[in-house]
């Protein structure tokens, strides 16, 4: 299907999933472009940086967050699930649809469950089709 | 502080429509702590306008600013050079901050991207309540710190009605009885006498059922 292979997918995620010395889940580059950007903690996933990542052109956002109950900060990854609720909610308002983002929890390291979610990212935005902001040309709005 | 919530997206978008060139113009004090028109939610609205209009292919510039406050011409000064470079200024803003806006800008025109609500506190995070009505005739000292006149659904100011249940009013379980609130209040405080105490009629001459109220200070006027 050549939307999937041409998806764009930006994953936030928290340094204690995935660290510096750890693999981030390889995810053949056929199905996708993937973008990986780290926080200190899923927490700092504030809202503007998702809506930022679709207006660079995503087609889908991923939020990697450690387990319930697993967080170094306790409840910064129930902050980052509220929030992502809340984009998504804005999501669907302005016709993006919410479906385009989405969170997973994962435990430290695990790169096989991460590829997993990754790789269901990718289904859910071949089957949503591109990004409707991003199907036009960057240069037909100008931004300020 | 004064509490409100941003606008239905779907309503900002028709309240923008005419313009090309908008600013989003943010305050940073009492929507700021609500999280309804701060630098953050500037931001957000912002991202989401824009998402919008090149999904729709609708042509649109986008500056985004925050002041300290808008309710202040001071600190709304600082936006003189935005607000020049667009043709219609969203402001994020309570209604007064707006209607400061449009007073700086009389050439201008300035939209709200927030409904006002009410005035509150912040009881929990991610809650805020309703406790004052501004009525201009405080009667806080006898009813415990607890005004009746708001928080009560009925606004009875002479003792509770009877229809409350469990501490909840009748007209909605989510609602404390206000009553059952300052008696209790009362009990702890040790000030039960304060129901004895007789209250002539309010006056309701300060409160804004008598019009846009104004308060003078002649010693800070120059």
């Amino acid at each position: 299907m050549s939307q999937k292979s041409q998806s764009k997918i930006t994953v936030f995620h928290c340094i204690n999933v995935f660290g510096d010395g750890d693999a981030l889940p390889a995810v053949a580059s056929a199905s996708g472009e993937l973008n990986f950007i780290k926080l200190p903690c899923s927490s700092m996933v504030k809202d503007v940086f998702l809506m930022r990542a679709f207006e660079a052109g995503a087609d889908a956002v991923v939020v990697l967050v450690c387990a319930e109950g697993a967080c170094r900060y306790v409840e910064g990854n129930l902050r980052a699930k509220k929030r992502v609720a809340w984009i998504k909610a804005l999501l669907d308002e302005i016709g993006m649809d919410g479906r385009r983002l989405a969170l997973f929890n994962v435990a430290a390291g695990d790169a096989r469950s991460a590829k997993r979610f990754i790789q269901e990212a990718l289904s859910v935005a071949a089957a949503l089709g591109p990004n409707p902001a991003a199907a036009r040309s960057r240069s037909d709005v100008a931004l300020v | 502080m004064i509490v409100g919530e941003q606008k239905p997206i779907s309503e900002i978008k028709q309240i923008i429509a005419p313009y090309q060139k908008v600013l989003i113009l943010g305050c940073g004090t009492c929507v700021k702590t609500c999280f309804a028109g701060g630098e953050d939610e500037v931001a957000v609205l912002a991202s989401a306008l824009r998402l919008v209009c090149k999904t729709e292919g609708k042509r649109i510039e986008i500056e985004e600013q925050t002041v300290e406050r808008q309710c202040e011409d001071e600190f709304i000064q600082e936006s003189a050079q935005a607000v020049s470079r667009n043709q219609a200024i969203l402001s994020l803003a309570c209604g007064a901050g707006v209607q400061a806006m449009a007073r700086r800008f009389t050439t201008a025109p300035v939209l709200p991207g927030v409904n006002t609500t009410f005035m509150g506190v912040l009881e929990k995070p991610g809650l805020f309540t309703e406790e004052c009505s501004g009525c201009g005739d405080c009667k806080l000292a006898v009813f415990g710190g607890i005004c009746p006149f708001t928080r009560c659904a009925k606004k009875l100011l002479n003792g509770p009605c009877g229809g409350s249940q469990n501490g909840h009013c009748e007209v909605s379980s989510d609602i404390d009885c206000a009553w059952h609130l300052i008696i209790e209040r009362l009990k702890a405080l040790g000030q039960m006498d304060n129901l004895r105490v007789y209250l002539p009629p309010k006056n309701w001459a300060a409160s804004l059922s008598s019009g846009p109220r104004k308060l003078i200070r002649e010693d800070h006027m120059l």
